[in-house]
């Protein structure tokens, strides 16, 4: 990627290049002093209890967000139904208990990668609308949920197997930490180092010269849903052992928090360019941002306004600084 | 003389006919099933629908002259709630001050929206994501994180009121709004440039089309028309919800890709939509006659729409369009052989 980014510059004329970083710049820089200063006039952001907080809330939403930058990559813009099926697979786990701990485990995953990669294969091989796509499926499967469960929640079975320790703290750090760091680690490898990854930056480039070039568009595509329906899966089997049950209503504002994760960390929304280890950053940022609106007694939709106003001048900043503004 | 002369080749009706069929067949649907549950649809029903089409219509019919320009304003969801929260909001004293006040809010919103869209050349999906969230939390800052209730009763009565058993005044507003939106697409140079746009943007602009005007005000439009939507709908049931979520939006993508719309651009008219808004209204309305649990109506909803934008897919249209070119290729080689022995003999 990075000899793409030294190449492209001399073909636009360098103070049009330079206006357009220097905005990113004062934008970035600009943010970070607003969040620095929020942080430092908030009573109780400085507390030991409160990093502990923050971490864990970016550790949901950044599993979930790593899967999400898989889709954002291979350029199918966004689900916007993985914090339901994250819900969903967090009353999954709970019901699965019944076999067991590595079972339930077992099954919860499998049913992510399954939901999710099915919208994935779908979109690989029809060309769907991945937006479209990942609504309907969500409604299909807050449908399905109600009519299963019948609205209510899910609650472990009686001889159900300990699951505590999934969000207890670990040397002194909540578990769904040490998840994070894997899946940030594993997710990050396996996309930078490995032909299916690589073949996922390619095809979120250029569809068309991906699929001139004889990429298996639609094995990519499902692969890239699949691993956010894994992320997906994980993030809700840890939502479903911290609320000890499931409901669907655990799932609000998730996606939209993976969303914007991914975002701010500076994946480019068409495709093609970023990295896992962004979207970590990303979530941390997006997860302070929420514990700092919650500290100061703002309500959801405030949150909801702040990353909508967060995510749009990033999609912005994304499209001035792509080469390929103007041609999409 | 001379101007209807004018007048007559001007107009051009180049919308999709199956829509209507399909429609067609659900109103069949709609008498033939309830009897089979013991229940029965009435004039009652055609009521319902017309009402319900009235509401979320107008936000298929503001996303659908997005898709027709070839872009997607996710963000009608959020206007739809924005415009009746502030409606209900500023027009206790004066409904129209309220009605006045929604519309400018969402309009303006919508076209800041396109303003960004066609200068910067930015995926509308990916900005209207942002702007819905934008007017989602302003909806719900606006109205204190819960529903809003508006204390002026008599105007949604009024709104409501059956005027020759299936209309009300709601509905005669709904179909008014399709009716000037039809007209403005067939008759003025606008609707042209809007399909034109959605063809093909550089051909259009070659042609003299002031694309990006087209495009601004379109996303001005597709705000509006959902905030009316939005507006009535808040009007008549005298309360503002904060989130209503994203049904408005499933309704109205299936409702534009039902009426004939393609998600490329181009393609179809308010003529379809409303017979895509009507189809699915039916529907909802035929579950609710026989009585069947919430849950289904979500289940059909997600299913239908998972279905229509896999029929609207590219891979399926192109198939489609080679199965059309086969078939007409064949009938020219019949007809060259049939010429051949003709004029051999």
């Amino acid at each position: 990627m990075s000899v793409v980014e030294d190449v492209l510059p001399s073909r636009f004329s360098i103070s049009g290049m330079d206006a357009r970083r220097k905005i990113t710049l004062l934008v970035t820089i600009l943010f970070f002093a607003i969040l620095i200063f929020a942080t430092v006039t908030t009573t109780g952001f400085y507390s030991v209890q409160n990093f502990k907080a923050i971490i864990t809330a970016a550790a949901i939403v950044g599993i979930i967000a790593v899967g999400m930058t898989y889709i954002v990559i291979s350029g199918n813009l966004f689900s916007l139904s993985v914090g339901i099926t994250a819900a969903v697979s967090a009353s999954t786990f709970i019901w699965a208990l019944r076999f067991g701990l590595v079972g339930a485990i077992i099954i919860a995953v499998v049913f992510g990668a399954v939901v999710i990669g099915l919208q994935g294969l779908l979109i690989g091989f029809t060309g769907a609308n991945p937006i479209i796509v990942t609504i309907a499926a969500g409604a299909l499967q807050e449908a399905v949920a109600i009519w299963i469960t019948g609205g209510v929640s899910v609650y472990p079975p009686e001889n159900s197997p300990s699951f505590a320790f999934l969000v207890s703290p670990l040397f002194g750090i909540p578990f769904p930490v040490y998840v994070f760091v894997v899946a940030v680690v594993l997710g990050e490898v396996f996309i930078k180092r490995s032909r299916f990854g690589r073949g996922i930056y390619l095809m979120g480039e250029s569809p068309r010269a991906g699929r001139t070039a004889g990429l298996p568009i639609t094995r990519l595509t499902t692969g890239a849903f699949v691993v956010a329906g894994v992320c997906a899966a994980v993030a809700g089997i840890l939502i479903g052992a911290f609320n000890q049950s499931g409901t669907m209503t655990a799932s609000r504002t998730l996606t939209i928090d993976a969303i914007s994760a991914v975002l701010v960390g500076g994946t480019a929304v068409i495709g093609g360019r970023g990295s896992v280890v962004r979207t970590a950053i990303g979530a941390i940022v997006i997860a302070t941002i929420s514990d700092l609106l919650l500290l100061r007694g703002y309500s959801t939709p405030v949150q909801l306004l702040v990353l909508g106003v967060i995510v749009t001048v990033v999609v912005i900043l994304s499209y001035l600084n792509s080469e390929r503004a103007g041609r999409s | 003389m001379s101007a209807q002369a004018r007048m007559k080749p001007r107009f051009s009706f180049a919308e999709p006919k199956w829509p209507v069929f399909l429609l067609l067949a659900l109103v069949i649907l709609t008498f033939a099933i309830p009897p089979i549950f013991n229940q029965a649809s009435s004039a009652f029903t055609i009521y319902n629908v017309l009402q319900n089409t009235a509401v979320l219509g107008m936000v298929a019919l503001g996303l659908g002259l997005t898709m027709i320009v070839g872009e997607f304003d996710l963000s009608v969801a959020g206007t739809y709630a924005l415009g009746g929260m502030v409606a209900v909001k500023l027009g206790t004293g004066n409904p129209f001050v309220g009605l006045l006040a929604g519309l400018a809010v969402c309009v303006t919103f919508g076209l800041i929206q396109g303003l960004i869209i066609a200068k910067l050349k930015i995926n509308s999906m990916a900005l209207t994501l942002g702007g819905y969230l934008v007017a989602l939390g302003l909806t719900g800052t606006i109205g204190n994180n819960k529903s809003q209730s508006f204390s002026n009763y008599d105007i949604g009565i009024q709104l409501n009121q059956p005027i020759g058993t299936v209309f009300s005044i709601r509905i005669f507003i709904g179909i008014a709004v399709f009716l000037a939106v039809f007209l403005l697409m067939n008759l003025t140079n606008l609707g042209r440039g809007m399909r034109a746009t959605g063809g093909g943007r550089r051909a259009s602009r070659t042609a003299g089309v002031r694309v990006d005007a087209v495009v601004i005000l379109t996303f001005g439009a597709s705000a509006g028309l959902a905030a009316l939507g939005g507006i009535l709908q808040a009007y008549c049931t005298a309360t503002a919800t904060s989130n209503p979520g994203l049904f408005p939006l499933i309704f109205a993508v299936t409702a534009c890709l039902l009426g004939g719309l393609g998600l490329a651009g181009g393609r179809g008219g308010a003529f379809g939509i409303a017979c895509g808004a009507l189809t699915i209204a039916m529907l909802s309305e035929l579950f609710s006659t026989v009585a069947a649990p919430q849950y289904v109506t979500g289940l059909f909803t997600g299913l239908l729409l998972i279905v229509v934008t896999t029929a609207a897919s590219p891979y399926v249209v192109r198939k489609w369009r080679e199965r059309r070119i086969d078939r007409s290729l064949k009938i020219e080689s019949k007809a060259l052989a049939t010429s051949d022995s003709s004029s051999q003999s």
